[in-house]
């Protein structure tokens, strides 16, 4: 699999833009996305009111964590389920890898979760001697093609039908031959089915932890998660320790939000609160369930004044009308979470250092702000990025230097304005007929577009002129 | 007035306030990049002010809003231009900007870098309670009707970001352009998607920025229409800049200011308003 | 099992956590009561926070939700009671072209009645079957039936058919999804929440590929809810 790093941001950028169809692709998917949930919307005249609610449901967990995360450990516990704790990424692969060697697992299927991306599972099971099957069909698109996912809520939305109709034909023990889109799905469904039925080790992800009752809660629109749960022995869940909420009638509230912001439907078909092993008798389900609580950097923007941020309940609505997103798409990113919501999170699980381009990728237009289901912040969270590793001083030094010299210009107005003047005379020097089609040091601009001919003296002089005229007038 | 706003509460309190327009100060920051490019939106403006009653003055030590140094992360560098901005047009009873983008900038953003420095807070806050964007101003504020302003053809609309998502700006320049003699609207696909320009962005990422004010120039090509009319002339820049790059000089980019107060029919006949 | 709960890393790691979060906002209270009053205000919101529903009577809006279409894959009817159910199955099988074989599911109300003709002898693993399975909840507000894990319910019955057939008495259709989760909150505080709880609205479906919705992706391609009167 080839990953991109985020520390590689400028270089993915320029490969994404090289790619002659992927503007293409990602509007596909976004553009689709971006009407769907705006109809939503207007179909929800009290949309405003849910996303307040869902914003205090969400503040409320965040603010009492520990007293919620015992909540729901002690009632997990209660259940049966096994609990375990990991603060890193690397810990809670290892913990998963662990359970699936003490059963001798040769087999374990998968649905998606992001967490279980951005802990590295793929990965780890790549290296081991279990083999991995993901049953989410976008995520069995990409495992085929060995790519990273590139949205978080359509991960294979940069490939397309023609690049699918490949892969089953060379995957697949009894593939189709027709490039009919239903075909290519019954084609992943025969090759699935018998996968769910004998698989050793279901893992999942989820979307809400009940602390009230310990259970964890999937939302699918294929099914693929209580398939991928039910048949086998064992059962693991690996979540966030910020999916918490109090009880199933606080999740109802997020879940009307999610679905409505992520693809525009009012509701996911599949949603699922799964509640430890099986019962005594129960007809079917796992023998033994384990879940993974995952800090991975939660607790980090806790302390940083960044917990807006563990609201997030991973709709996607923020990459969807991202302008920037949609012209280079996931993968330049370098992350598992792309987008606006990814710049904001992937500085706190890698680190600031490494990831602090991405969070100037943005224009600040606060698009992502507008659709956020639980009014995060998106534009203010990074800027407060930007702050923190100007003072640790991440930036490239040419960018601190231009900056800090405009800072001390446009400290001093006497100064600017007699600089501005001199700009203006520099410009006239490049200009031909109204426009300037180069002049040094403004490659950033001229390299792609025009720069207007600036009138003949500033703003400034013009009007000093004038007024002097006016007096001496009258 | 019966024109809808989405923020009702605003646009009452000021509606009681604008009753004595003609004794209140208003102090017009005219932004850099007019200052430096485009020195007619800034003379329109003051003639616009004028035409709705305002007492404008131009505070002559002015600079920058802070914005580049704010988006870049430096807080120190936009706490040292921010103190002189306060200074120089706390004590008027209005400020206004012929631009979204750095109205927004004094109105939302001066009071983040300020927030351990209790006296500067108030004063930041105080400054952004007075300050507006110019266009929303007229309106909301003045409830100023432009008077006998004619130009021939169509235009079409670009809302910029902040003036649209966080400052309330749609309905009041259109409601202004719609009684220009003659001028017809044509809207926008996408009017209030981001063309791009983004400040320092659209150096910093030069290509990404292409891309999108690409996309941009297709959708105003699209409208067939005279002229591309705006409120901020960073979105203008860029969007006009690439218009004539890509070959599309039928197409002239004007602020929005610049027609109401009719400066058009000068500005693109000769380049210069002086 | 328990040698899992009481490993010492483990419990490091937990610790660990804690105290992380303790040391982020040191100043929260713990009080107990005062944090389930504040969650239990929250919910008061719910009330203006969801939308209107296509009528006021529960099994009128569940209904008329399936009728405009708006649950994917999925069609409704009314019988008046349990015995009307096999005529109805029949004509199920007609409309799809189906041979009469179906999966009941064993729980008294259905296996009870007078199912003759039909093949009840299925292997749902197989894929083209239909399963007929009686459900707890019925939800006006997303046009969607609940069902809960026991030895009677399994699970798998509700995924692994191609075509599914899902029996909702009409005392037990709910206005919105958040009445099935206050029975489930009073459920949790009895401790017997089951496995599995499972909102199901509409069929299996995907997007995945170029965008085209596909029904049938793992599961059920369709979904048929007969709503009994007299229960």
């Amino acid at each position: 699999m080839q990953v991109n790093s985020p520390e590689n941001f400028t270089e993915n950028v320029s490969e994404a833009l090289a790619q002659p169809n992927l503007k293409k692709v990602i509007r596909r998917t976004t553009d689709k996305a971006e009407t769907k949930r705006a109809e939503a919307v207007t179909n929800f005249p009290e949309f405003e009111n849910a996303r307040l609610q869902g914003q205090k449901i969400k503040d409320h967990t965040i603010k009492y964590m520990d007293h919620y995360l015992a909540e729901f450990e002690k009632n997990a516990l209660a259940q049966g389920t096994i609990v375990h704790w990991a603060s890193t990424a690397e810990e809670a692969s290892k913990i998963v890898l662990d359970i699936c060697r003490q059963h001798n697992a040769k087999k374990v299927t998968r649905s998606k979760s992001m967490l279980g991306e951005e802990i590295g599972l793929a990965h780890a099971f790549d290296n081991s001697d279990i083999e991995r099957i993901e049953t989410d069909l976008a995520e069995h698109i990409i495992q085929l093609a060995g790519d990273p996912p590139s949205h978080i809520i359509w991960p294979a939305m940069h490939r397309s039908r023609e690049d699918v109709v490949k892969l089953f034909r060379e995957f697949h023990t009894d593939p189709t031959y027709s490039e009919e889109i239903t075909d290519l799905v019954r084609s992943a469904r025969r090759d699935l089915r018998t996968k769910f039925l004998t698989s050793d080790i279901g893992i999942s992800g989820s979307n809400f932890l009940l602390a009230d009752s310990g259970s964890s809660c999937t939302v699918t629109n294929e099914g693929n998660a209580e398939l991928t749960i039910t048949p086998p022995k064992v059962h693991i869940v690996t979540a966030g320790i910020e999916k918490l909420v109090p009880s199933m009638a606080h999740a109802v509230p997020l879940l009307r939000l999610l679905t409505r912001s992520a693809t525009g439907a009012e509701i996911t078909q599949y949603n699922t609160f799964h509640n430890g092993p099986k019962r005594a008798n129960d007809a079917d389900g796992p023998e033994e369930c384990h879940i993974v609580l995952v800090d991975n950097g939660r607790t980090k923007m806790l302390a940083e004044n960044m917990e807006a941020m563990l609201r997030c309940i991973r709709c996607g609505a923020c990459m969807n009308h991202c302008v920037v997103y949609k012209h280079i798409g996931g993968h330049a990113y370098g992350s598992v979470y792309p987008g606006p919501m990814g710049s904001v999170l992937t500085p706190h699980l890698n680190s600031l250092k490494v990831a602090n381009k991405q969070t100037h990728a943005c224009t600040m237009n606060g698009r992502c702000e507008e659709v956020c289901p639980v009014n995060i912040p998106l534009p203010t969270l990074l800027r407060s990025l930007r702050a923190k590793s100007w003072q640790k001083k991440y930036e490239p030094l040419t960018n601190r230097f231009v900056v800090q010299s405009f800072a001390i210009m446009a400290k001093r107005p006497k100064l600017f304005q007699l600089l501005s003047s001199c700009g203006v005379i520099f410009m006239k020097v490049f200009s031909r007929k109204g426009w300037i089609k180069y002049m040094p040091f403004t490659s950033g601009w001229t390299r792609n577009r025009d720069l207007i001919e600036p009138e003949s003296t500033t703003f400034m002089h013009q009007y000093k002129k004038m007024k002097k005229n006016k007096s001496s007038g009258a | 007035m019966t024109q809808k706003y989405s923020n009702a509460d605003k646009t009452q309190s000021n509606t009681i306030e604008c009753l004595n327009i003609s004794e209140k100060k208003v102090g017009l920051f005219v932004t850099c990049l007019v200052n430096t490019m485009r020195p007619s939106i800034g003379f329109a403006s003051i003639t616009l002010l004028e035409q709705a009653g305002c007492n404008v003055e131009v505070p002559e030590l002015q600079s920058c809003c802070g914005q580049p140094a704010f988006n870049s992360g430096d807080d120190e560098g936009t706490r040292q231009i921010a103190y002189q901005t306060i200074k120089q047009f706390e004590n008027y009873d209005y400020v206004v900007l012929p631009s979204g983008s750095c109205a927004g900038m004094i109105k939302k953003n001066f009071i983040e870098v300020f927030k351990d420095q209790p006296e500067w807070l108030a004063r930041a806050k105080h400054l952004a309670s007075i300050t507006h964007e110019l266009l929303s101003f007229l309106v909301d504020v003045c409830q100023f009707e432009p008077n006998d302003v004619e130009l021939d053809g169509s235009y079409t609309y670009h809302d910029s970001c902040t003036g649209y998502r966080s400052l309330n700006v749609y309905e009041q320049p259109r409601k202004m352009l719609s009684q220009v003699k003659n001028l017809e609207h044509k809207p926008l696909n996408n009017h209030a998607e981001c063309c791009g320009f983004g400040g320092t962005f659209c150096v910093k990422y030069s290509d990404i920025s292409n891309e999108i004010v690409a996309e941009k120039v297709d959708n105003v090509v699209d409208t067939k229409a005279d002229y591309l009319l705006g409120g901020d002339m960073g979105c203008l820049m860029n969007i006009a800049g690439k218009l004539n790059r890509e070959g599309h000089k039928e197409i002239k980019a004007l602020h929005t200011a610049e027609v109401l107060a009719g400066l058009a029919p000068e500005l693109l006949g000769g380049k210069d308003a002086s | 099992m328990t040698k899992h709960i009481n490993n010492p890393k483990n419990e490091l790691r937990r610790a660990k956590i804690f105290n992380a979060i303790k040391a982020a906002a040191p100043t929260v209270t713990t009080d107990v009561k005062s944090i389930e009053a504040e969650a239990l205000e929250l919910l008061k919101e719910s009330e203006f926070a969801r939308p209107k529903l296509l009528s006021e009577d529960a099994t009128q809006a569940l209904m008329l939700r399936i009728e405009a279409g708006l649950v994917i894959g999925t069609s409704c009817e009314k019988i008046s009671t349990a015995h009307d159910l096999p005529n109805a199955v029949n004509q199920f099988f007609s409309k799809h072209f189906l041979p009469k074989e179906l999966k009941v599911q064993n729980i008294e109300p259905l296996q009870k009645l007078n199912w003759e003709g039909i093949s009840t002898d299925v292997d749902i693993q197989q894929d083209n079957t239909v399963g007929l399975c009686w459900a707890e909840y019925g939800i006006a507000e997303t046009g969607s039936f609940v069902v809960h894990s026991s030895p009677e319910m399994p699970i798998l019955l509700n995924f692994l058919p191609l075509y599914l057939i899902a029996v909702i008495p009409k005392s037990k259709i709910l206005h919105y999804m958040d009445d099935y989760a206050l029975i489930a909150n009073e459920i949790a505080k009895k401790k017997e929440t089951p496995r599995n709880m499972c909102l199901i609205s509409g069929v299996s479906g995907t997007t995945d590929i170029e965008g085209v919705l596909v029904q049938g992706a793992h599961g059920p391609e369709v979904l048929h809810l007969i709503i009994i009167e007299d229960q």
